[in-house]
């Protein structure tokens, strides 16, 4: 028995004839803050698209807690205890802040069990821990962008997730904001969620996150924990590129001889 | 001041909402009160008029849940008012005149239909989900003409009971309009009525919430259903004669929809304040313009779109009078 929340076992997503991701595997343990990186068009989005059920995958499959993803329809997937947030907001636009994160109370894991008073109450709470209970009563399509990001993740967390996907989440905000966003994501995973986190900001994540797990081209290229993944080569060559990698390593080289050089005695005239 | 903090605790109890303005919604109650006393004016024509209104509004508010609540525009649902009329007119032939007891086939008819229907239907959106629509409604009325059972093209006649003035339809009519405005009323207050807002507003991060879409997709349309088919099933004894090009008429088609949109598309008020304002109009216009009254009903829907694109009962919830309407035909963004 591994104490692994979520298995992710050689996942592969092709989109006609190109694999978006291949043969990604990895486990979060429970608790864990896993950060997901890698460059633009790495398969970072996807692969936040197969373990919140949205993709099939081609190849491979997600486990949680005994299910596969792929046989759990989408409105079924945050009964299980797994919720998103997309990267690119989706509002209920014509309903106020309010409603939004009440149905994600009305119809989550634990919505069943509430009557919409309790979902409204709910609702309520999480717009004060995401701090916009100061525009509860505002329609979501009039909210900024930050805030639209801030509903997204109040309305994950009202489906009461053991697992909480956040797909760029802190893209936007400010240092102040971020630091905020963090504080908030601490939080969340101390009363035990799980946090899957996509991000660019290196920072924010390094910061955060328990493990990392680093994609480029659709493929792992590292794993493991935030100082040695960053220092690995290959994470250095996927975001700075080979040409980077390779100018590092002549620069290196003219070095090493200009040392040699002058270490060495001048040629001597015969 | 006062107004702001009125609204907002309006609001903190839960009215407005997805109902829309309370404030419109007390004036429909009103109305509806003033409408029980129609028939003490002992007039049949005054009666037919009325019940027509009341029968459009049911209409309008079968429409309202699954074209304003949930965002799925059907362009059948005059299929569901068919049936139900063809139900009771099924049950007077065979000597069963019980008004209720035609509602309730009639209703339950219709919303099997839906469910029967709605299941693979349901799954096309946007315009595709109209176009299906619109050719079930006309493949249901060709099959009804040409069933010999149902009397074929030439119709069938329903029993009428005695009653000098029809009031007996007029006040069935009544209770069936005020059990779709109390019905829906109750949906837009309940979880129900959320999750068919979210399908509306976002049929895939409603998924994501864990809203079964196809579930209530169908539930919102066969609750519709029942609505139309109940109103169906009133229309067929107290018209006393029933036929396809009546019972499945383009008029009875779109004007719920065009009620709905001129009310207020997706609230509790809109059906109602659209029905009487267009079937009121349409029956002055048809007094006046024996031949040109289409013409002029037609005209009346642009011009009320344009001005009014978010429909009257949006009026009840604007700050700022006219000013602010008169801003927003320059402002506003579909």
């Amino acid at each position: 028995m591994s104490d692994a929340a979520l298995h992710i076992d050689g996942i592969g997503v092709r989109f006609g004839g190109l694999w978006a991701l291949s043969e990604v595997s990895f486990e979060v343990e429970r608790g864990a803050v896993l950060g997901l990186i890698g460059p633009n068009g790495s398969g970072k989005t996807t692969l936040m698209n197969v373990i919140s059920g949205v993709y099939k995958p081609t190849t491979g499959e997600v486990r949680y807690g005994g299910h596969r993803i792929a046989d759990v329809p989408t409105h079924d997937v945050c009964h299980l205890g797994i919720a998103r947030t997309f990267q690119i907001v989706k509002p209920f636009a014509n309903l106020n802040a309010r409603e939004n994160v009440a149905v994600g109370a009305m119809y989550g894991r634990e919505g069943s069990k509430r009557s919409t008073r309790a979902a409204f109450e709910r609702a309520d709470e999480l717009l004060e821990v995401v701090d916009l209970a100061r525009v509860a009563y505002r329609r979501a399509s009039d909210l900024t962008i930050p805030d639209r990001k801030r509903l997204e993740v109040a309305k994950a967390l009202a489906l009461d997730p053991e697992v909480l996907l956040l797909d760029e989440v802190m893209a936007g905000l400010n240092a102040t904001e971020v630091e905020e966003a963090l504080e908030l994501l601490r939080r969340v995973n101390q009363r035990g969620v799980t946090l899957i986190v996509v991000e660019h900001l290196m920072k924010a994540i390094v910061s955060i996150s328990t493990c990392i797990v680093v994609l480029a081209e659709g493929r792992k290229i590292a794993e493991g924990a935030p100082a040695d993944v960053l220092a690995s080569p290959q994470v250095i060559e996927a975001y700075l590129g080979s040409r980077w990698v390779k100018r590092q390593a002549q620069l290196e080289q003219i070095e090493l001889e200009r040392r040699e050089a002058q270490h060495m005695p001048p040629p001597s005239p015969s | 001041m006062t107004v702001a903090a009125a609204a907002a605790a309006l609001r903190r109890a839960g009215l407005g909402g997805i109902t829309g303005s309370p404030l419109a919604f007390a004036v429909v109650l009103v109305a509806m009160a003033l409408l029980l006393a129609v028939p003490f004016a002992h007039n049949g024509y005054l009666n037919n008029v009325f019940r027509n209104i009341l029968m459009y509004a049911a209409m309008a508010y079968g429409w309202n849940l699954i074209g304003g609540y949930t965002g799925y525009v059907s362009f059948g649902n005059v299929t569901f008012f068919g049936i139900g009329a063809y139900s009771a007119a099924v049950l007077s032939a065979h000597g069963i005149d019980n008004l209720a007891a035609g509602v309730a086939v009639g209703a339950i008819a219709s919303a099997a239909f839906a469910v029967v229907i709605g299941i693979p239907v349901l799954r096309l959106k946007g315009h595709y989900f109209g176009i299906a629509t619109l050719g079930i409604a006309l493949a249901v009325a060709d099959i009804v003409a040409n069933l010999d059972a149902l009397g074929g093209s030439s119709g069938i006649a329903v029993h009428q009971v005695d009653d000098a003035h029809f009031s007996i339809y007029y006040y069935a009519m009544w209770l069936v309009a005020l059990a779709s405005i109390l019905g829906t009323y109750a949906i837009a207050r309940s979880k129900l009525g959320y999750a068919f807002v979210a399908i509306r507003e976002n049929e895939d991060a409603a998924a994501v919430l864990g809203i079964w879409a196809t579930r209530y997709k169908v539930t919102a349309w066969a609750i519709g259903a029942m609505m139309a088919g109940a109103a169906g099933a009133i229309f067929a004894p107290a018209n006393g004669f029933i036929d396809p090009s009546i019972t499945f008429a383009t008029d009875a088609n779109v004007f719920p929809i065009a009620m709905t949109i001129l009310g207020g598309i997706g609230t509790v008020a809109g059906p109602f304040i659209g029905a009487v304002i267009l079937a009121g109009a349409n029956e002055l216009l048809q007094r006046y313009f024996v031949k040109a009254h289409t013409l002029f009903f037609g005209a009346m829907i642009v011009v009320i779109v344009l001005v009014l694109p978010r429909g009257l009962v949006w009026l009840f919830g604007l700050r700022g009078g006219l000013r602010a309407w008169a801003k927003s035909l320059t402002t506003y963004k579909a």
